[in-house]
């Protein structure tokens, strides 16, 4: 005879206590001071109001730095993707010592600072820079331009500094791909074309997803690399934040343009998991 | 073995010294306040080398009072006053004069008069605010600075910067930081003809005419050693309306100089108040009257670059006695100075 034991209150079980301290911390540092943020957007001087998202979207110049945020970041992620898919491919076949050699080039720069990163960006892209000297000696430029405060040297200081969460997401799932699977498919008469977008593209996907919310997210919400590589002149729904708060004393404005872009960026991480999700049960 | 060769067991002596410290923190704050003779001032970060060096030397030999110099930005500054209008801490508080304005309106201020500030008498009256609720003691003057190299011949005059020579080459500041105001009234004063103190109230002109610079323009700083360091390495040409305190002591290595443009310069807002039930206020309005005189401003001339407010100071070394020397009405850019940072944002943007 077999008896039946009620499953225990997951309250009672001691992995939860483990996790006591994160969510304590979690709640007290991270929670409430949002809770307040948004409090704080909808509490004017007569009580509750949505006052200060109206006026926010009612200002042709707020859509205007919208875009400017959600376009950079697009930028951004795309070009992450396109230097970060492949490279994880090459991590993911190379040997172990080749292997090792690029994994360290990829995580070492994530122990040094933005602000330092970004201001070595500036000195690469100054007219004198590095890439400018290239591009004339190659024949694309005929003389030196400078690609500081502009948005291609947003883009591609920002992407340097990102792309490691793109590379390491799709990185293991492609180590994980068995490489006798493309095989079986060439052996069954699949071109390489046809072999790349039915069997190792599905598979990478998900990884893919997951780069594209970390770079997403990261590049949507930028604060110091926009003000070094691009400066007062572009704005973003960042640095606009950043002004309501420090330079307008205005926290009602500053948290309402904090909402709207933790809104835009939440949006994207959670489409992200459902896409994500859907494309692995898929696979 | 127990050592019984004394009574003081090292429990003892804790006990003992950690119940005198109590009672001496908790019995007798009056006696150790009225021992500890000094005043806390409020101030910029970066003046602290001169506050805490020549200024708290002169005035601690002098009044045998300690200064403790607490060096921040001007808006923090008002908020330590604010929060703690009903006790306050801060005797004295050095602050751009925009944020001055907010002080009074929120009656954190008391007023200064010879009388009590004899020093306030040979100050210029541009630099006396608002009836005397402050003084500008130091003015870091504005001129441009630019790159020796690329420009051995400096820039001589404000117009000069909207040469399309200097296509993608020029850097101002932003509207946020206080020198920024300046090449608005230079645009208003060129678009209009008005002389500056005029043409600074014709804000539809001078956007007018600072939309013109937008070619000229290598970027829009917030933060002046980034910027100035785009000027140094040649980058950037010229830096239009930055202050003297940045620029003079970098001069002597040669890559950047200052220079003062035909149309005059700007005086930065850099002012003293007295906090309104601040502590030993005696001693306050003595160490603002030692900022005021002429012997003081003179001597912080080598550490600061900055012009006297003082009438019988000498004039900074480089700047001739007949120069224009222009102040802005903070009073209208208090007013109206965040209308114009979204103006700006609209119509200087990339």
């Amino acid at each position: 005879m077999t008896t039946v034991r009620a499953a225990p209150s997951p309250w009672r079980e001691p992995v939860v206590l483990l996790a006591a301290p994160a969510v304590l911390y979690l709640v007290v540092f991270y929670a409430l001071p949002l809770l307040w943020l948004l409090a704080k957007s909808f509490i004017g001087p007569a009580g509750l109001t949505l006052g200060p998202y109206i006026d926010f979207f009612a200002d042709p110049f707020d859509w205007r730095v919208i875009a400017n945020t959600l376009g950079i970041a697009v930028q951004v992620t795309l070009v992450c993707l396109a230097i970060g898919y492949p490279a994880s491919f090459a991590l993911a076949r190379a040997g172990a010592v080749l292997q090792i050699a690029m994994l360290v080039s990829i995580i070492l720069p994530l122990s040094i600072g933005v602000v330092v990163k970004a201001f070595a960006w500036q000195i690469v892209l100054r007219r004198d820079g590095v890439i400018s000297q290239i591009l004339v000696a190659i024949g694309v430029w005929d003389e030196p331009q400078r690609l500081l405060f502009t948005e291609a040297g947003l883009v591609l200081g920002a992407a340097n500094i990102f792309l490691p969460f793109m590379i390491l997401p799709i990185y293991s799932l492609v180590k994980l791909i068995d490489p006798r699977l493309a095989e079986a498919g060439a052996t069954l008469g699949a071109a390489p074309l046809y072999r790349f977008l039915r069997i190792v593209l599905p598979l990478t996907l998900p990884g893919v997803v997951s780069g594209v919310a970390f770079v997403f997210s990261m590049s949507v919400s930028m604060y110091v690399i926009p003000s070094l590589l691009i400066g007062d002149r572009f704005q973003t729904l960042s640095t606009l934040t950043g002004r309501s708060f420090l330079f307008m004393r205005n926290e009602q404005l500053g948290s309402t343009t904090a909402v709207i872009l933790l809104v835009l960026a939440v949006s994207v991480v959670i489409g992200s998991g459902w896409l994500a999700r859907r494309l692995g049960g898929r696979a | 073995m127990p050592n019984d060769r004394t009574n003081l067991s090292r429990r003892r002596v804790l006990a003992g010294t950690g119940a005198g410290t109590a009672a001496a923190i908790l019995g007798f704050p009056a006696i150790v306040r009225a021992q500890a003779k000094e005043i806390v001032i409020g101030g910029a970060a970066n003046f602290a080398p001169w506050m805490n060096g020549t200024v708290a030397a002169a005035f601690e030999q002098k009044y045998k009072t300690k200064i403790i110099y607490e060096g921040t930005k001007s808006l923090v500054n008002l908020e330590k006053m604010q929060k703690n209008k009903d006790k306050p801490y801060l005797s004295i508080v050095m602050m751009d004069d925009p944020v001055m304005i907010l002080a009074v309106k929120e009656g954190l201020l008391e007023k200064l008069t010879p009388a009590t500030v004899p020093n306030l008498a040979k100050v210029r009256p541009a630099a006396v605010h608002m009836d005397g609720m402050w003084a500008n003691y130091l003015q870091p003057w504005q001129g441009i600075a630019y790159n020796t190299k690329a420009l051995p011949g400096g820039v001589p005059t404000w117009a000069e910067t909207y040469d399309p020579k200097f296509k993608g080459r020029l850097i101002i500041p932003s509207l946020q930081n206080t020198e920024g105001l300046a090449n608005l009234v230079v645009a208003a004063h060129l678009e209009t003809g008005k002389p500056m103190e005029q043409a600074q109230f014709e804000i539809d002109a001078a956007f007018k005419k600072i939309k013109t610079l937008k070619p000229n323009l290598l970027t829009v700083y917030t933060q002046i050693p980034q910027a100035f360091n785009l000027l140094e390495t040649g980058e950037g040409w010229a830096m239009a309306s930055l202050f003297s305190s940045v620029v003079i002591p970098k001069e002597k290595e040669g890559a950047v100089k200052m220079s003062v443009p035909k149309e005059g310069i700007f005086v930065g807002p850099a002012g003293v108040c007295l906090v309104k039930g601040g502590p030993n206020k005696e001693m306050a309005l003595a160490l603002i009257d030692m900022l005021l005189s002429a012997e003081m401003q003179d001597k912080l001339q080598a550490e600061t670059f900055a012009f006297p407010s003082n009438t019988a100071a000498k004039p900074p070394s480089g700047i001739g006695a007949d120069v224009k020397v222009h102040n802005l009405d903070w009073g209208f850019v208090a007013k109206e100075r965040d209308g114009w940072v979204k103006r700006w944002d609209r119509e200087m943007a990339i």
